[in-house]
């Protein structure tokens, strides 16, 4: 099979829906002529021209508003913020009326839109492109959050985002952009809410988000060497957050640990370790442990910023301890 | 009132114990100070005792007599007359109410969260299974009980805390046991009669914790102690004569008749009176005098060598001395000694006269600094009063430790000895 880089694949998911629907649109900063500062849309300015590939000026409360007007009306608008960091400044666009808007008209109004955007932390971004957030936004009702971590789900899941009629939150880790991986030619789409269990073991759960998945495969090569047997299970979207696949692990394994690269409070390691709790309380052989980033600000200092992040090592002693438990 | 009776805590490392016997029945009238029950700790059979007057009641669900049980664990009750038992604990207190006589007051706190922690994964495996997790240890960095611990135990044979910490001890393999009693529930008899049985020629008996025990203090007086040992043969004839006059005088009137050992016991204990020097022990930098005269009293028993302590022998009575005496050595040979009974004796008295052997050399028990060994009363041709007669002789041997004690006096307290042997009217009085 064929191999895209992450990019590569989501640019194409973009590419086969804009030439499919004409009603998609982008907008966002250097998203034109420029191909987007993520190269997201690479290419398409000259197929479709800056009316459905529209630079606009930085006043994202101004261009999520218009979006959401514009997907209520039956366009499909994609807006792409580069740095997830920004959509912070649309955010009462989006809580108030994006998220809202579906349950205020009864159904009669859709809310198509797309919002995209990097993630993560690396490459000394510092504190105000080093943003995860998507916590948030699983916590908030309205939204859908994918957070894919190949180039396979890239492309399958950002085709099943421009095919909802959900507001979406389509989130892409930085240090995951220029990762390649099998990407068939024919058309294929993934479904919100189905986890892939990335690697089957037999001794403990691990769940993990974005970056952590690939930093967590590799801590579970280390530990297959020392006999440790870890499935590792990448949720892929958090909202909706597919529980029964991580509980049918654990009713295997027993014990469970969530790596995400964010904060801890209220983070998704507490949202998977109550809903096991509530849903498996029977089937855990020890209490359900959590690895996760220092409740701090990115800094940009490169060794700063790699401490304030979960790293293979720590993962791996997180899982042994957990498997001695 | 209802007073709970629970199992005690005998010694602060006491953690379990087997409820072996109520010595008082459902419905009977204690009153303080009456034995209702015993319970083995891991050191002994210990007698509980009743601080309470009233009516034992032991409800239906209370440890059948066998098992073992957590200290603290609800027995009885004992109730004023026509008092109904209360339905569950009321209390989360505190039950000082028995206790055994020479023990502190137990004090066992009831929790509503008994046992060891488990997993919740755990508890129903072992629910499903069948398996009793309450004295179980978790193998993991927490100590939580895991469902990989209760596999363990579901495979395991099913046995007693005490048949397995017996067997443990003793270095006896349990799944061996097991196979020859499948099914079945390994208890402490089954693990001691494995240890009773004598190996078969070419294999290897494991070892006992009392021979353990005996093997280890024997081997470092040896390793240790300057031992030094003297005999010397004492004309016994006075003394076997006035042992057949106590005979003829208490036998009739069922009072007890002191022992050659308890007379030789006395003898020693007025003995070390006037030569404290052999009443003394060896300790780190320095040499321990002590006040007491307490006499540890070798006793062969099937299991092994004890050594229980009577306090105080030159201050005893002949009648008191014989009749703790033979309490002691029975209670040695039922295993019935309490801790305190066989610790701090200040020097040991062992008789080897019964198998008849004449002299030998005892090994010092430290940190005690002498032991005097006893041989056989034989008539043997002897020179008396010019003539050679025939006599009651015995061989007195004493081992003592060089570095606490030098000859001279070691030998000058073993002369009193031989001329109290000769001479009981010398002390008799005393």
């Amino acid at each position: 099979m064929r191999e895209l880089t992450f990019t590569a694949a989501a640019r194409e998911a973009l590419a086969e829906e804009m030439a499919q629907n004409p009603a998609i649109f982008v907008v966002g900063q250097g998203i034109g002529k420029r191909g987007g500062n993520f190269n997201t849309t690479t290419g398409l300015y000259d197929l479709y021209g800056q009316e459905r590939l529209a630079d606009v000026p930085i006043s994202e409360r101004g261009f999520v508003g218009m979006c959401a007007g514009a997907a209520m009306t039956g366009t499909r608008p994609v807006v792409d913020f580069m740095f997830l960091d920004f959509i912070l400044d649309g955010f009462g666009e989006l809580v108030n009326q994006v998220a809202k808007m579906q349950y205020m008209s009864s159904g009669r109004l859709k809310m198509p839109l797309l919002l995209r955007g990097c993630i993560g932390v690396g490459g000394s971004s510092a504190t105000h492109h080093s943003g995860n957030y998507y916590p948030i936004f699983a916590h908030l009702p309205g939204f859908r959050v994918a957070l894919p971590t190949n180039p396979y789900d890239a492309k399958g899941l950002l085709k099943t985002a421009l095919r909802t009629d959900d507001p979406v939150l389509f989130l892409e880790h930085k240090s995951l952009l220029n990762t390649k991986g099998p990407v068939p030619e024919e058309e294929y789409t993934i479904p919100f809410g189905q986890a892939a269990v990335v690697r089957q073991g037999t001794a403990v759960t691990v769940v993990a988000f974005a970056l952590m998945v690939r930093k967590t495969l590799e801590a579970c090569e280390q530990l297959e060497k020392e006999g440790i047997s870890v499935e590792l299970i990448d949720p892929r979207t958090v909202a909706p957050l597919d529980v029964d696949t991580i509980l049918e692990s654990v009713r295997k394994t027993g014990r469970l640990l969530v790596v995400d690269e964010t904060f801890g409070p209220c983070g998704m390691g507490s949202e998977v370790a109550a809903q096991i709790m509530e849903k498996g309380f029977d089937e855990l052989d020890a209490p359900v442990r959590r690895v996760y980033g220092a409740h701090t600000p990115i800094p940009y200092s490169a060794p700063l910023e790699q401490a304030a992040v979960p790293q293979v090592p720590q993962i791996a002693q997180a899982i042994r301890d957990l498997v001695a438990e | 009132m209802a007073v709970e009776i629970v199992l005690p805590r005998l010694g602060w490392t006491m953690e379990e114990g087997t409820l072996v016997e109520w010595l008082k029945q459902d419905g009977d009238p204690v009153k303080p100070g009456e034995i209702i029950f015993t319970v083995e700790s891991d050191k002994a059979l210990n007698e509980i005792e009743s601080f309470d007057e009233g009516v034992l009641r032991i409800p239906a669900d209370s440890p059948p007599p066998g098992t073992t049980v957590p200290v603290g664990t609800l027995l009885a009750y004992i109730l004023a007359p026509g008092e109904a038992m209360p339905t569950g604990r009321t209390t989360t207190a505190v039950a000082t109410t028995a206790a055994a006589p020479t023990a502190a007051a137990a004090v066992a706190v009831s929790s509503r969260r008994s046992g060891p922690p488990i997993s919740p994964r755990a508890r129903r495996l072992a629910k499903q299974l069948g398996v009793d997790w309450s004295q179980l240890k978790g193998s993991g960095l927490s100590g939580r009980i895991a469902e990989r611990d209760i596999q363990a135990a579901a495979r395991a044979p099913r046995v007693s805390p005490v048949a397995r910490r017996l067997a443990q001890e003793a270095g006896v393999d349990l799944s061996t046991l097991a196979a020859q009693k499948p099914g079945a529930r390994l208890s402490r008899q089954d693990v001691e009669a494995a240890l009773a049985a004598p190996p078969a020629a070419g294999e290897s008996a494991p070892l006992s914790s009392l021979r353990r025990i005996i093997a280890q203090r024997m081997g470092q007086s040896s390793r240790e102690t300057a031992s030094v040992t003297l005999f010397t043969e004492a004309d016994a004839t006075e003394l076997v004569a006035l042992r057949q006059r106590f005979k003829e005088a208490l036998g009739p009137r069922q009072q007890w008749v002191p022992t050659y050992n308890d007379l030789f016991l006395k003898l020693t204990a007025l003995s070390l009176a006037e030569h404290p020097a052999l009443n003394a022990s060896w300790g780190e930098g320095a040499i321990q005098m002590h006040r007491q005269i307490d006499l540890g009293v070798a006793v062969d028993t099937e299991a092994g060598l004890v050594v229980p302590v009577l306090r105080q022998v030159d201050r005893l009575s002949l009648q008191d001395l014989a009749e703790q005496s033979a309490a002691l050595a029975e209670n040695a040979r039922t295993r019935r000694l309490k801790p305190d009974q066989l610790q701090g004796a200040t020097f040991t008295v062992t008789n080897l006269g019964m198998y008849n052997i004449d002299a030998f050399t005892p090994i010092i028990d430290l940190p005690q600094c002498a032991i005097l060994g006893l041989g056989r009363i034989a008539l043997r041709p002897a020179v008396h009063q010019g003539q050679v007669v025939p006599r009651h002789q015995v061989v007195l041997s004493l081992s003592f430790d060089h570095r606490v004690v030098d000859g001279g006096p070691a030998a000058r307290f073993l002369d009193t000895v031989r001329q109290y042997t000769e001479q009981p009217h010398l002390w008799l009085g005393r």
